[in-house]
């Protein structure tokens, strides 16, 4: 369900553009709203069980609602967010006010704009781009201004200090991420989510699904070095150096308390969506099924979408409760000395590989 | 060169080590879970020896119980208690040294003494309670006891009386009497004076 589908399904009815697609917008953006809400309420609880599991913790835990956030603590995020609603809400005496206010909602914006490109199913997309990938990587860094926005208009420090940490790493690791992205696109020779998807349906030799991750030994280091950059453009674990807990208190967020922090959490988890999103589709094969020729229709693209996503969102939470945090010298190095050179050798390795074997 | 690379190759093989370590203890979280969840489950007492029984303890500092059938409500607790959390409210009995079976009231003590109040109300703040064991000494019918130590065979030792609201702390010993029944055993009074 494209906008552009639901704009022409309009234009059956009536002659009314402007409203038309006035109402395709809002249609399209509320499920993705829903997606991006739904996401962080599962992905907080999962994260903090994760987390308890792996520390030999049990993570929250109730026998009801009442005391205990609900059995097995199913609860705990409803209880998350309504702390977070009642909170004071506190904007700093000596911040620049307008700045401060603005910088939730263009964070919010830049992880809300890379949700609607991102290919949920066959049919599931809200706008379906000819230059889907660009789009993603391009909105993607939105974000970044709204962190240096927040960091700066707290007037404090630590948020400077986060939020220049977090422009550094996020310029840098946009370069690797993008030439990494650049090896399926070679591959396809499209920019278009969808038909990026297509390409990848089939087998190599009758047993493994023709996803791009499978398909040659460039592309699938292509896959893990744009996969780290993904995790360092989230700002996660173990590439968290702008919101450092044990450095800088909170980063960028030092002085955000209440609905304007919650803004920040919730665009985090939808940009963890967004990246996942991305490498699902331009790697693993989007919707298509793993058992080639099996389950591929309709509903079941959904689920093999969520699952792949699901995955990629859990390894992060995985790196994120295993890995230490890099030093900022240390992240620089493993960007430019380490993850550009291995891209730069993948294009070129793909591009032989293009002309060898097909 | 092959220092660039061996770089690589060590880091991504700890990392790998790592993620199989954290991997193993959330797979495993049934078997290595440390944590108890306290009012459910309660880790065992250590079995120890500290050179005395139970029973040997000169006095013990506990929880508070009261065999609340031995009480006479002779008030001796209450008056004995230097931060007044014990409190006793009693009706005279119609008769003395007759079992009340509506109201759960015994006669006679353990020891045989009659008893001529029916005990109404006995409560004990815990959260009050200083643990002085002063209350126990004045008891006629010693019916009034901290749990454990020399009296682990009346009641055994209770180290962990914590409770989700602070009201569950005001221990009620008595059984709860309505006012009906209340009324019940003060209507024979100006019959017995006459």
């Amino acid at each position: 369900m494209t906008v552009d589908a639901l704009i022409n399904w309009f234009a059956t009815i009536g002659d009314f553009p402007v409203l038309a697609f006035i109402l395709a917008v809002i249609i399209s953006g509320i499920p993705l709203f829903l997606v991006m809400a739904l996401n962080a309420m599962i992905a907080v609880y999962v994260e903090r069980k994760v987390s308890a599991f792996m520390m030999d913790r049990v993570g929250p835990m109730g026998q009801g609602p009442g005391l205990h956030a609900g059995k097995w603590g199913l609860l705990q995020t409803a209880a998350d967010a309504i702390k977070l609603l009642v909170k004071e809400d506190t904007v700093p005496e000596s911040s620049d006010k307008f700045l401060f206010k603005m910088a939730p909602y263009i964070i919010f914006i830049g992880a809300f704009l890379g949700l609607a490109a991102v290919p949920f199913s066959s049919s599931l997309q809200v706008a379906d781009f000819n230059v889907g990938v660009f789009y993603i990587i391009a909105v993607g860094s939105i974000g970044i201004i709204g962190i240096v926005m927040a960091g700066w208009a707290s007037n404090n420090k630590w948020s400077l200090y986060g939020a220049m940490r977090s422009a550094a790493q996020i310029i840098s690791y946009e370069i690797p991420a993008g030439l990494s992205i650049i090896v399926p696109i070679m591959m396809a020779g499209t920019l278009n989510l969808q038909e990026l998807i297509v390409f990848q349906s089939g087998t190599i030799w009758g047993i493994l699904p023709n996803w791009i991750i499978f398909n040659n030994p460039f592309s699938f280091i292509a896959f893990f070095t744009f996969f780290i950059s993904a995790v360092a453009e989230t700002n996660r674990t173990p590439f968290d150096i702008p919101e450092a807990e044990s450095e800088l208190v909170a980063g960028w967020m030092t002085e955000y308390s209440g609905f304007r922090w919650a803004v920040f959490f919730l665009s985090e988890y939808a940009n963890m969506l967004v990246v996942s999103g991305l490498a699902v589709a331009a790697f693993l094969g989007g919707w298509q099924s793993p058992i080639p020729g099996l389950f591929n229709t309709g509903l079941w693209g959904l689920f093999w979408f969520m699952g792949k996503l699901g995955f990629l969102i859990f390894v992060m939470m995985w790196f994120r409760w295993t890995f230490p945090r890099l030093r900022v010298d240390q992240l620089m190095h493993v960007c430019w000395k380490v993850l550009i050179p291995i891209t730069m050798i993948n294009i070129f390795g793909v591009g032989i590989w293009k002309l060898i074997f097909g | 060169m092959s220092r660039y690379f061996q770089n690589i190759y060590d880091t991504l093989s700890t990392l790998l080590t790592g993620m199989s370590i954290t991997w193993r203890h959330m797979v495993n979280i049934k078997r290595d879970n440390v944590t108890l969840q306290y009012p459910e489950e309660r880790w065992p007492r250590p079995e120890r020896n500290i050179g005395f029984e139970h029973q040997n303890y000169n006095v013990i500092r506990s929880r508070l119980h009261v065999d609340i059938d031995d009480c006479i409500g002779c008030l001796k607790c209450e008056r004995a208690c230097p931060v007044d959390c014990i409190k006793i409210d009693t009706i005279k009995a119609p008769t003395r040294g007759e079992d009340i079976p509506n109201v759960k009231h015994t006669g006679e003590t353990s020891n045989g003494t009659k008893k001529a109040m029916v005990v109404s109300r006995f409560t004990i703040d815990m959260s009050e309670c200083c643990y002085c064991n002063l209350c126990t000494y004045p008891c006629p019918e010693e019916c009034i006891f901290m749990v454990g130590g020399p009296n682990s065979s009346k009641h055994p030792i209770d180290y962990e009386f914590s409770e989700f609201e602070r009201k569950d702390l005001i221990y009620q010993f008595a059984k709860k009497l309505s006012t009906e029944q209340k009324d019940g055993l003060q209507k024979p009074l100006p019959e017995a004076k006459a």
